[in-house]
């Protein structure tokens, strides 16, 4: 396995709070995610698997240690710098409220790349291939006006994949993707998930406390109580 | 439920902040406008009777004739007379070099000096002719000290006087500038109003028959009783004018904490439901939710009694120390006003409260607990309140349409108010229509940021309506106001034309000389000078007049409308010295030198001192005519004191008069400047309160919202970019309530124009004050990104990963 990175931790640790509300949620974390794969981060509750997709992701700054994505160190830059990191190399699907409400679909898909500015550069050619593709994969089709008011679970997280996918960010981070999803909804969108790993080549950070979610991963990382305490990978 | 009453208190008094914040600026309100109504009571009342004090008798409103009648008599009589009155002349102070002039008025000061009611308070009283006093405040003001000697009137009737003392006077309704004793003043006898006569002496009431039999007679303590009776009402009608601003205010309240409660009740909506599954029965949060109302109503009154004392005593205790003129008593708001303005404030918060707190608790338990989907607009009470809009506009436009048919107030106001109520009833689709159709203009300005904002600020339509109706109330009366005086102003301005025809005319009571004529023009401001040839003649019995002619060469360069024009055997006296002797219609014999012709008598004024004639009438009487008078225009920007003072200076030492056009023109514009500033500057207090109110939806759609900016910003948004999107939905709410308030309030001016002021004046139209119009936009607009700034700090402040764990 000498794949690229996609991305690594050093010395990770991250605190909140301060004297007797002090919590350690982690407690130096070294990783390295390979390009290209489909990684699970499991843990119990509270063992700081969603700390540490924060910081991986430049949702948060770790107290100590250093992170890289995409050949970038994350440390010392400010939010705008970060802000423009998340915009254009990393991608997100969160458990619940990915969509904004007032926003069809396809809006809702477009929003990242109309932000960067993309959209507008290129949306004529490789951009709305890459859009009708997604949307053809994830059967989003005959729903791309409808509010999120109006999709169930299952196609919220589809619309959520779709906009994460579109800009081909060099990682992509699911929190919990299945947390609110029926097991016939969660089993479809972990397919779709593994599927742009697959045929896209996209890399897939998940993650999730379900076991059951973990088997479709390629490799499988456990924290507990802030430390990374097992690393595998998933038979095929 | 009491536990949960205080807890929920505890956690939720901060979102309450801004509808607290209206509430208490409403019932301030109300405890400023009695703060000072008591003060200027006191200062109108105070001292009312002292100007009688020592009469046996008052004559209730003389007229001049007998007021002066009555003072021969009491001197002959032994007896003793005074009167309260005044006639307002021109008063000149200062060297040649630098006049000052002012109008004001002159009054009486008794011969006796046991009856002088005025405080001396620096110097002397007069002694003789050619002294006077001045009123301590006015000799403030003006800068005029004891020593300074004052040119009072202006041609052939001209005073000058020197100031020997200066005086305070115990009483605002008695007061005057000017104190001369009746020998100077009787001179102005003719433009003299008196209010009252008082008399001392034995059997007064017959004494005063004896020379004026229908004299209106009346006791001293009923006279000063009905006095008191009179300032009373006068500041009775400006306290109901203020308080209706203040009910405005209050109604603006309502909208916006009603709007605050459905906010929170919304958000709280699964704490509610939570309760009710837990066992708490549905009266039982409904009399929390009450309750938690009533609290705030309470401690809105509180704060806002007490905010307004403080306002109220300080606001008077600063116009006393800066402005004494403006002769403010102490002021003292009796307990029932605060009590009044402390329930008014409890009770507007409850009935803002109470249809939010019943919607909160209709809900099923289960209903609640379920996934919010918040944008419904097509509900049966939906359609019911557009069918309510429809009937309510449809009745207005009716009943404005009877108003302009019949030019009845009645009809307006109701018309006017059912109009808006429709509009407001169709609000939650009207706005956000409005909105989407601006949405395009901030996309291309501020790119997706300005597509969101757009977004938001209709994603719950009546949430939306409700904000913008308390802003649309003040924009829509401010526009209409100042659309309405703006109309009435170029009304008048036809009307002011024709009364004062000329800035400034100098008349001579001789020929002026010749370099008269260049050092009027010569004075900074004059735009133009005309002279106007003339000869003084001896019109009937009167004192010798200047005569002049109706029409000069290059007379359109200082009429701002044609003078009446004389008939060939007419000759037009001013209006002041009719009567006595010359009526309109005699026939008198007018000579100049040694040649005489009998011309018809007509009245008019506007050109001065001076008798108006044809051209030809006067080529025939004096042939030749030498310079008489010199017509003035003023430069558009010149200061119409500083101006009549300079011509004063010039005009003085010739013994020319000075009539003054400009100075009524500048009065009538201040009045409505003052008029219009008064009711725009009471105004914007709601407008205050309005935006308030949108910077508080806006802060409670942040808190709703947090996760949904978490997402924003971990899918690539800024932090600038946040705050933009907020600034920018805060300045569409309110820019497009401030163009439909606008376009309302300019059809209710003109709807007002057609019913009021045409049948008054003829062609008067709407006029629209477009500088005026735009400021009102701009200045919204700006305190639209005024409310958003708070707003939308707190939201680009927290970090994504916190925002994306907010429940």
């Amino acid at each position: 396995m000498t794949s690229l990175l996609a991305a690594s931790a050093r010395g990770l640790t991250k605190s909140f709070g301060r004297g007797d509300t002090l919590v350690h949620a982690l407690r130096g974390v070294d990783l390295d995610l390979p390009a290209g794969r489909f990684t699970a981060i499991m843990g119990p509750s509270g063992s700081g698997k969603s700390t540490l997709m924060h910081c991986l992701a430049g949702l948060d700054q770790p107290t100590t240690g250093s992170v890289q994505v995409a050949g970038q160190a994350l440390e010392g830059m400010d939010d705008d710098a970060l802000t423009r990191f998340r915009r254009d190399h990393v991608g997100f699907v969160f458990q619940a409220f990915n969509l904004l409400p007032m926003l069809s679909a396809e809006q809702n898909i477009w929003l990242p790349t109309e932000l960067s500015g993309l959209a507008a550069r290129d949306r004529g050619r490789q951009l709305q291939q890459r859009f009708a593709g997604i949307v053809e994969t994830l059967g989003l089709t005959a729903r791309l006006g409808h509010r999120p008011a109006e999709l169930s679970g299952g196609q919220q997280q589809r619309v959520a994949i779709a906009r994460a996918l579109l800009s081909a960010p060099a990682i992509v981070f699911a929190d919990e993707p299945t947390g609110n999803l029926d097991s016939a909804s969660s089993a479809e969108v972990l397919s779709l998930l593994r599927q742009s790993v697959r045929e896209l080549g996209q890399t897939v950070v998940m993650v999730t406390h379900e076991t059951e979610a973990a088997r479709y991963a390629d490799d499988v990382v456990v924290l507990a109580d802030g430390q990374v305490t097992e690393r595998r990978e998933v038979a095929a | 439920m009491r536990t949960v009453l205080l807890a929920s208190l505890r956690t939720h008094t901060r979102r309450y902040g801004a509808a607290l914040l209206a509430v208490v600026i409403g019932s301030a309100f109300i405890v400023v406008t009695a703060a000072l109504s008591s003060s200027m009571r006191e200062g109108l009342t105070a001292g009312l009777g002292q100007p009688y004090d020592g009469a046996d008798a008052v004559v209730d409103s003389p007229s001049a004739a007998d007021a002066a009648r009555l003072l021969d008599a009491a001197r002959t009589d032994g007896a003793d007379a005074w009167l309260i009155g005044w006639t307002m002349q021109q008063v000149a102070s200062g060297t040649a070099g630098e006049t000052s002039v002012i109008d004001t008025d002159i009054g009486q000061l008794p011969d006796r000096p046991d009856r002088r009611w005025q405080e001396l308070v620096e110097g002397r009283f007069p002694g003789g002719p050619g002294e006077a006093v001045v009123d301590s405040n006015t000799a403030k003001v003006e800068r005029i000290g004891v020593g300074d000697r004052l040119r009072i009137g202006t041609g052939s009737d001209a005073l000058d006087v020197a100031v020997v003392g200066l005086v305070d006077s115990p009483s605002t309704y008695a007061y005057a500038s000017v104190y001369l004793l009746w020998p100077e003043l009787v001179r102005w006898q003719d433009q003299l109003f008196v209010t009252s006569l008082a008399w001392a002496g034995p059997d007064a009431g017959t004494a005063i028959r004896a020379v004026v039999p229908d004299a209106d007679v009346v006791a001293v303590d009923a006279f000063v009783q009905d006095l008191h009776q009179q300032v009373n009402n006068g500041v009775d009608i400006v306290q109901v004018v203020v308080l209706l601003f203040g009910a405005i205010a209050l109604v603006v309240g309502i909208l916006v904490i009603n709007n605050t409660f459905t906010i929170l009740f919304a958000q709280r909506m699964r704490d509610f439901a939570l309760l009710r599954c837990v066992g708490a029965t549905r009266r039982q949060v409904l009399r929390s939710v009450r309750l938690e109302s009533l609290a705030l109503g309470v401690l809105a009154a509180v704060l806002g009694v007490l905010a307004g004392l403080g306002a109220g005593h300080g606001l008077v205790a600063l116009v006393r120390s800066q402005w004494p003129e403006a002769r403010l008593g102490t002021a003292h708001v009796a307990p029932a006003w605060l009590a009044g303005a402390a329930g008014v404030a409890v009770v507007v918060t409850v009935v803002a409260a109470w249809l939010p707190t019943r919607r909160a608790v209709r809900v099923s338990p289960l209903a609640a607990l379920r996934p919010d989907d918040s944008t419904r607009v097509r509900t049966r009470s939906g359609r019911i309140r557009l069918a309510l809009g429809g009937l309510a506009v449809g009745v207005g436009v009716l009943a404005l349409a009877a108003a302009v048919a019949t030019a009845n107030v009645g009809a307006l106001a109701v018309g006017g108010t059912a109009v808006f109520v429709g509009v407001l009833l169709f609000g939650p689709v009207l706005v956000p229509a409005l909105i989407r159709a601006a949405g395009p203009l901030t996309q291309r300005l501020l790119g997706p940021a300005g597509r969101l904002a757009a977004g938001n600020a209709v994603r719950n339509p009546r949430r939306t309506a409700a904000t913008t109706a308390s802003l649309l109330v003040g924009v829509t009366l401010t526009t209409a106001v100042l659309a309405g005086m703006a109309s009435s102003r170029a009304a008048l301005a036809a009307d002011m034309d024709e009364q004062h025809p000329i800035d400034l005319a100098v008349t001579g009571t001789g020929p002026l000389p010749a370099e008269t004529l260049d050092r009027l023009e010569a004075i900074d401001g004059v735009a133009a000078a005309v002279p106007v040839p003339g000869a003084v003649a001896r019109i009937g019995d009167l004192d010798p007049l200047p005569l002049l002619p109706a029409t000069v060469d290059g007379d359109a360069k200082v009429l701002y409308g044609d003078l009446p024009v004389p008939g060939p055997d007419q000759v037009l006296v001013p209006w002041d010295l009719v009567g006595d002797g010359l009526e309109v219609g005699d026939l008198v014999p007018v000579t100049v030198g040694d040649t005489t012709r009998e011309l018809r008598v007509a009245g008019g004024e506007g050109w001065g001192e001076a008798a108006l004639v044809r051209r030809t009438t006067l080529d025939r009487l004096a042939p030749g005519a030498p310079t008489q008078a010199v017509w003035l225009r003023a430069a558009e920007d010149a200061d119409p004191e500083d101006l009549a003072g300079s011509v004063e200076a010039v005009a003085a030492p010739v013994d020319a008069g000075v009539e003054n056009g400009l100075a009524r023109r500048a009065y009538v514009d201040t009045q409505l400047d003052v008029l219009t500033g008064g009711v725009v500057g009471l105004l914007a207090i709601a407008v205050v309160i309005a935006l308030v109110g949108i910077g508080n939806t806006l802060g409670l759609s942040v808190l709703e919202r947090g996760r949904e900016h978490a997402l924003l910003r971990a899918l690539g948004l800024t932090r600038r970019q946040v705050r933009r999107m907020l600034a920018a939905e805060a300045v569409l709410l309110s820019v497009v309530a401030t163009v439909l308030g606008t376009v309302l309030g300019v059809a209710f001016a003109w709807t007002a124009v057609r019913a009021l002021v045409q049948p008054a004046v003829h062609g008067a139209g709407l006029v629209l004050p477009w500088g005026q119009l735009a400021l009102v936009v701009t200045i919204s607009a700006l305190a639209g990104l005024l409310a958003a700034v708070l707003p939308s700090r707190r939201a680009a402040r927290i970090t994504p990963a916190a925002g994306l764990s907010l429940d």
